[in-house]
């Protein structure tokens, strides 16, 4: 269920957004029905004009650029008054902002860079350790004794890793990454 | 129906062996406990699980899947009445009555009242599913290309419209991205590969599973750690086990709730949190003690929990019948029946007929074990909301690359796991529903193949896209919703009714 609450400042920030969203789904629609026009007809294979393959994908381009510019112009019309602006900059600065940041760069490093070259095992055991020890202590509000974490995070680690590792490479026999 | 009943003894006694019923007990107290911890859902349980089960028997995994979601929608509700934090958005409702009765002392209560009106909104599901599945089976084989043409776009169309209500709008826009995910790949009438740029692994398209995975998992993992966590455990040691005047004063409210979740089910890609807000608003209207409602009334337990459970067999007729996921975790489900080669649609009944009465017997023996732990177990799911969500995460998380990794073999699913899930969490931050997005990744080859096809029957001619009867009544009911969800329209159909209604009694 969405979120019915409607404080002012949330509003605001809502409406700038749906007015840059909207703008960038209508030029994303664009972009698709253009593709679409200058996809193969297959003309050569006989195939019916009416079936060509970018029929379908230029129709839905054709409607988010549309609903694009619909969201953009309502957010548009509702959304005159100061602050709106810099509302949304400041959305990058909240500490939720630091927070999100955190989880996704540990993520991805994790996914992208330490799979595939250490052991899965090990990849798996480094990245649960990190993520423990930076939620528990760097962005607690109530940090926990660095030792304790960093000794426990350690040991959940190496449990995950190993039995991920050994549950999916010799339970389901997946060679993993 | 002789034969319908036998067919339903058969769908039970499947699963009356010893590895089913292990299978059973893990996959369904696995699912209670997902579905109590905030912040793990039953799409991301049901998706993940699919990874784990892919090796085994289709009837065994499809147990465990079927088990694991109906577990999660229950087991929400522990949290929503413990912590005043909803364990999946299914239990939102329940928070606003399971809450200040746990406040009251009355926590034992509230969580055996969800336990049972949670069984019993599953057997009225249960029992409409038995009933409309295979008469929708049998209509659905006079649907041909502009019929499914149609289903396919009525389904994205209507699941946008209501799990937007606030916006329609947005709705619709994750609906149409979800169908353009979908036109990635090869395309099903010329073999032609769309959108690719060059990159040899798109050319099989999306696969549901990471995308599931990523949109479910990963961007729940994000939106999690964002905020931080500030919750206070109320328990007491009050009796758990209802008593059964206390189940039977409200079984008008019961069964109401339970059609209510049922109808919520069968409506496309509309799920548990919608039929669990829907029957409870209902209760309210017709409730006596309507003042009550949102203070501790047990009458807004029972309709959350009824409604919000019986949502899954509802869900379970058009994603049997049609192919058409009933809620997000039903689309996952479509995705686990292919891989284990059991195909969902109109001709289940034909090839399968069986596999609906399975579905039935896992329902009726899954409603008996939550049952069961629901009562039994409270002091353990207790120490399950205990665990820190720092703890908890980066597993579920490493869980989510492994399971998006293992069914294919394959990085490519990793990247498409991580790419949803940021997508979706900033499409969630931004308030559009995840649902149609998962509804047109799913019906996505359906429209286009079938719009195409129909094309191709009628020469170029979209004139039976409207003539034909089936298809001009689907055309009339998508015509309605989308002019419904424009202000000045639905204002003005408001306040027709309006003045009809203040007319009646002088006329």
């Amino acid at each position: 269920m969405t979120d019915l609450s409607a404080d002012p400042q949330t509003e605001r920030r809502m409406n700038r957004i749906d007015l840059i969203t909207g703008g960038v789904f209508a030029v994303l629609g664009l972009a698709i029905v253009y593709l679409s026009w200058t996809m193969p007809r297959l003309e050569m294979r006989g195939i019916h004009p009416a079936t060509v393959p970018g029929l379908v994908p230029g129709l839905l381009g054709l409607a988010l650029a549309f609903c694009g510019v619909v969201l953009g112009l309502k957010a548009y019309r509702e959304g005159r008054g100061a602050g709106g602006w810099s509302d949304l900059l400041a959305l990058f600065r909240t500490e939720e902002a630091g927070r999100f940041c955190a989880v996704a760069g540990l993520a991805l490093v994790y996914a992208l860079v330490l799979v595939g070259r250490l052991p899965f095992w090990l990849a798996s055991a480094a990245f649960v350790f990190a993520f423990i020890v930076v939620f528990e202590t760097w962005l607690s509000p109530e940090p926990r004794s660095l030792l304790r974490s960093t000794f426990l995070a350690l040991v959940q680690g190496v449990i995950v890793g190993v039995v991920v590792t050994l549950v999916f490479q010799y339970g389901f026999l997946v060679r993993l990454p | 129906m002789p034969e319908g009943l036998s067919l339903l003894g058969h769908g039970i006694a499947h699963f009356l062996t010893w590895e089913a019923l292990f299978n059973l007990a893990w996959a369904s107290l696995l699912g209670i406990v997902i579905g109590a911890l905030p912040g793990l859902t039953a799409t991301m349980g049901v998706a993940l699980l699919v990874t784990l089960t892919y090796k085994m028997p289709p009837d065994q995994a499809i147990l465990c899947l079927m088990a694991l979601y109906v577990g999660a929608i229950y087991g929400g509700s522990r949290s929503a009445i413990l912590l005043a934090i909803p364990g999946t958005p299914a239990s939102a409702a329940t928070t606003l009555d399971g809450y200040p009765l746990a406040r009251a002392g009355k926590a034992g209560m509230a969580m055996g009242i969800a336990t049972t009106s949670s069984a019993l909104g599953t057997l009225v599901g249960i029992f409409f599913l038995a009933l409309i599945a295979p008469w929708l089976a049998e209509f659905a084989l006079r649907f041909g290309s502009y019929e499914f043409f149609w289903l396919a776009l009525f389904g994205v169309l209507i699941s946008g419209r209501l799990t937007a209500i606030e916006d329609p709008l947005k709705g619709y826009i994750a609906g149409i991205l979800g169908l353009l995910a979908a036109m990635i790949g090869m395309e099903g009438l010329h073999a032609f590969q769309r959108f690719t740029f060059g990159v040899s692994a798109l050319g099989g398209g999306i696969d549901l599973i990471p995308a599931m995975v990523g949109a479910f998992g990963f961007a729940e993992i994000l939106a999690v750690m964002k905020r931080r966590f500030t919750a206070e455990l109320v328990t007491s040691d009050d009796r758990v086990l209802p008593r059964l005047a206390d189940i039977t004063r409200y079984w008008r409210t019961t069964i109401r709730s339970g059609i209510v979740g049922t109808i919520a089910g069968i409506i496309p890609g509309v799920g548990e949190d919608i039929g669990a807000w829907a029957s409870y608003a209902a209760a309210r209207r017709a409730s006596k003690e309507r003042d009550q409602f949102g203070k501790g009334s047990i009458e807004g337990l029972v309709a959350a929990e009824t409604g919000n459970s019986a949502v899954i067999p509802g869900a379970m007729i058009p994603t049997l019948t049609l192919a058409l996921p009933g809620s997000a975790a039903a689309a996952v489900l479509i995705a686990a029946m292919f891989i284990h080669g059991i195909r969902p649609g109109p001709l289940l009944m034909t090839e399968n007929p069986a596999f609906l009465y399975q579905i039935v017997g896992i329902l009726l023996l899954t409603t008996i074990a939550i049952t069961v732990f629901g009562l039994s177990l409270t002091k353990l799911l207790v120490r399950v909301l205990l665990v820190p969500r720092e703890k908890l995460m980066p597993v579920v998380y490493v869980l989510c690359v492994v399971g998006s990794f293992a069914i294919t073999q394959r990085m490519f699913d990793v990247y498409v796991m991580i790419a949803f899930g940021l997508i979706g969490f900033v499409l969630r931050e931004m308030r559009y529903p995840m649902a149609p997005l998962v509804l047109g990744i799913v019906l996505g080859e359906l429209l286009d193949v079938n719009l195409r096809r129909g094309l191709l029957l009628s020469d170029g001619d979209v004139t039976p896209f409207f003539t034909r009867p089936i298809s001009a009544v689907l055309f009339a009911i998508i015509a309605m919703t989308i002019l419904m969800s424009l202000p000045m329209v639905s204002r003005r159909v408001t306040d027709l009714f309006k003045r009809l209604d203040s007319q009646r009694p002088a006329g």
